[in-house]
């Protein structure tokens, strides 16, 4: 029985993201050129296709667009920990630029759009750190 | 040539029963539904030499064609992202090369064991590989794997955006158990559903329930497909491929989580030729084949293609639109994804042939287009079907 789910594996292209979790810092792709970010790690920019980019850290607030409570599970790893909460944030830098993570400490009750939330790390079982978010007030 | 519309016509159907267990292997599936669409149309194996299949499909077009005793294969080839590209993409393949004369007759077909998980696993449970790579890192780490999960978040999106309710999302869950009850081959058939029993069902992740979730099903179903002039003096009423195509973009890259805002979607990059290429608008379609994996993807498909607009997918789908016999627009009338069958799509096509030939359980009056979507939330493909009557 899998006691956490599927840890993230590094890959070419996605190392520096993992390895910025594991200094608690959320960082994504921007572009050199038109100064956009983008999350899940592309060698071209989205918008204009530079291939130069620097690793930014953001400042891991922003609010929800949307999130469901998963209530069934689908993995050995999930009996135990429904009711859980997936998120999509859509983070401050930039209009659209949206993320995946779970929302933690939160009764799913009181989850609503545009909440304002902001990043915290959690440790999976693995030892690699994972960008999720609460509920703040700012 | 600028299409191919009207040059294709679909001229056999054929299918196994749909079952939680078909006892028997993918290939035996896959032979069984292509020799009742071969048989349909009034052909040999002999005459067949093409087979499009999905990318997904564990069938091999070679132990196809040596298991039918398909003598000549001129034509082999498959299409990606599963019920997306797979249901009306196969065909679309298909008519492409009967109308390029690369081959004169093909099947295009789907067969798995999706339900009892003898050579397919099934589709709703998630892979339990200690790691994920690829985009699944970003995803499965949060406890997201399964395409439910996915499609709640766009669900939740809608629901805010534009006030959409659960009880929208069950107009097209009633629908098609409407007319699975009367379907005798649906697995559903004798199992009325009303209002109170879908929202009643077990929440799966909100606002996802469970009879907002399509069926897993064991089975096969194929079509066959040759030139318009070689159809003419074959058994059936040929019906004809008034135009088809595939959409995708650069969005679909997050899984199944669909930006709902774009402008641009699957859909819409496929209505925008679909329907100039048939020479029709949406007000001549008879009746609806939409990919039903998840009510809400229903709702959106209908607003994306152009029944209705982006948001008003929620009263479109009320006061018994969609339900045969007195609905404007039947949906899925042998009970679809929901409620039939879960052969990834290739059955509501089938069901779509029958409504054209005149020949369906709810038939439709005087059918003359039928539209037909495949799987959305992930690159898809879609066709307009047209009448020889
Ligand atoms: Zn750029």
């Amino acid at each position: 029985m899998l006691s956490d789910f599927p840890y993230p594996i590094p890959e070419h292209g996605s190392e520096p993201y993992w390895a910025a979790c594991n200094d608690r810092r959320l960082v994504m792709q921007r572009c050199d050129a038109c100064r956009k970010f983008r999350w899940q790690p592309t060698p071209l920019c989205t918008f204009c296709a530079d291939e130069n980019f620097t690793w930014a850290t953001l400042s891991g607030r922003g609010k929800i667009s949307t999130w469901t409570v998963v209530t069934h599970p689908v993995h050995p790893a999930a009996i135990d920990r429904v009711p859980y909460v997936v998120v999509e944030v859509e983070l401050d830098e930039q209009t659209g630029l949206r993320m995946l993570s779970n929302l933690v400490d939160v009764n799913p009750a009181a989850i609503k759009a545009d909440a304002r939330v902001a990043v915290t790390f959690t440790e999976h079982q693995s030892g690699q750190m994972l960008p999720v978010f609460r509920l703040t007030d700012v | 040539m600028d299409s191919i519309s009207d040059q294709a016509c679909i001229v056999g159907i054929g299918h196994t029963e749909y079952s939680k267990d078909s006892g028997r292997s993918e290939l035996k599936l896959a032979c069984e539904a292509i020799g009742a669409a071969i048989e349909d149309a009034g052909l040999s194996p002999a005459d067949i030499d093409g087979i499009t299949k999905y990318t997904m499909d564990n069938n091999d077009a070679v132990d196809i064609s040596r298991s039918l005793g398909i003598p000549h294969l001129r034509f082999f080839s498959e299409v990606a992202y599963g019920g997306g590209g797979g249901p009306l993409g196969t065909i679309l393949l298909a008519a492409m090369a009967v109308v390029t004369g690369q081959a004169n007759a093909v099947v295009a077909f789907r067969a798995m064991n999706e339900r009892s998980g003898r050579g397919t696993s099934r589709f709703g449970q998630a892979s339990t590989a200690a790691g994920a790579a690829g985009t699944a890192s970003y995803a499965a780490p949060y406890g997201l794997f399964s395409p439910a999960q996915m499609v709640a978040l766009a669900a939740q999106r809608h629901m805010h955006l534009y006030g959409t309710e659960s009880k929208h999302f069950a107009e097209i869950a009633l629908a098609c158990r409407h007319h699975a009850n009367l379907n005798p081959d649906a697995t559903m058939y004798g199992r009325p559903m009303t209002l109170e029993d879908h929202q009643n069902s077990r929440m799966i992740s909100t606002p996802l329930r469970l009879l907002d979730c399509c069926l897993e099903t064991d089975g096969g179903a194929a079509v066959i497909v040759t030139k318009a002039d070689r159809a003419q003096d074959l058994r059936q009423p040929p019906v004809y491929i008034a135009s088809g195509g595939l959409g995708g973009g650069p969005w679909n890259h997050r899984f199944m989580v669909r930006d709902i805002e774009s402008p641009a979607t699957e859909a819409t990059i496929i209505a925008e030729r679909l329907f100039p290429d048939a020479g029709i608008t949406h007000a001549d379609i008879d009746v609806l084949f939409i990919y039903d994996h998840f009510t809400p993807l229903v709702l959106m498909a209908l607003e994306e293609f152009g029944f209705c607009k982006r948001g008003e997918g929620k009263d479109f789908v009320g006061g018994g639109r969609l339900r045969w016999p007195d609905g404007e627009l039947p949906l899925n009338t042998s009970g679809g994804n929901l409620s039939e069958g879960y052969i990834h799509g290739m059955q509501n096509t089938i069901e779509a042939v029958r409504q054209l030939r005149g020949t369906a359980r709810c038939q439709v009056a005087d059918t003359k287009h039928a539209f037909v979507s495949a799987g959305n939330a992930v690159p898809t493909s879609a066709m307009i079907l047209r009448g020889a009557r």
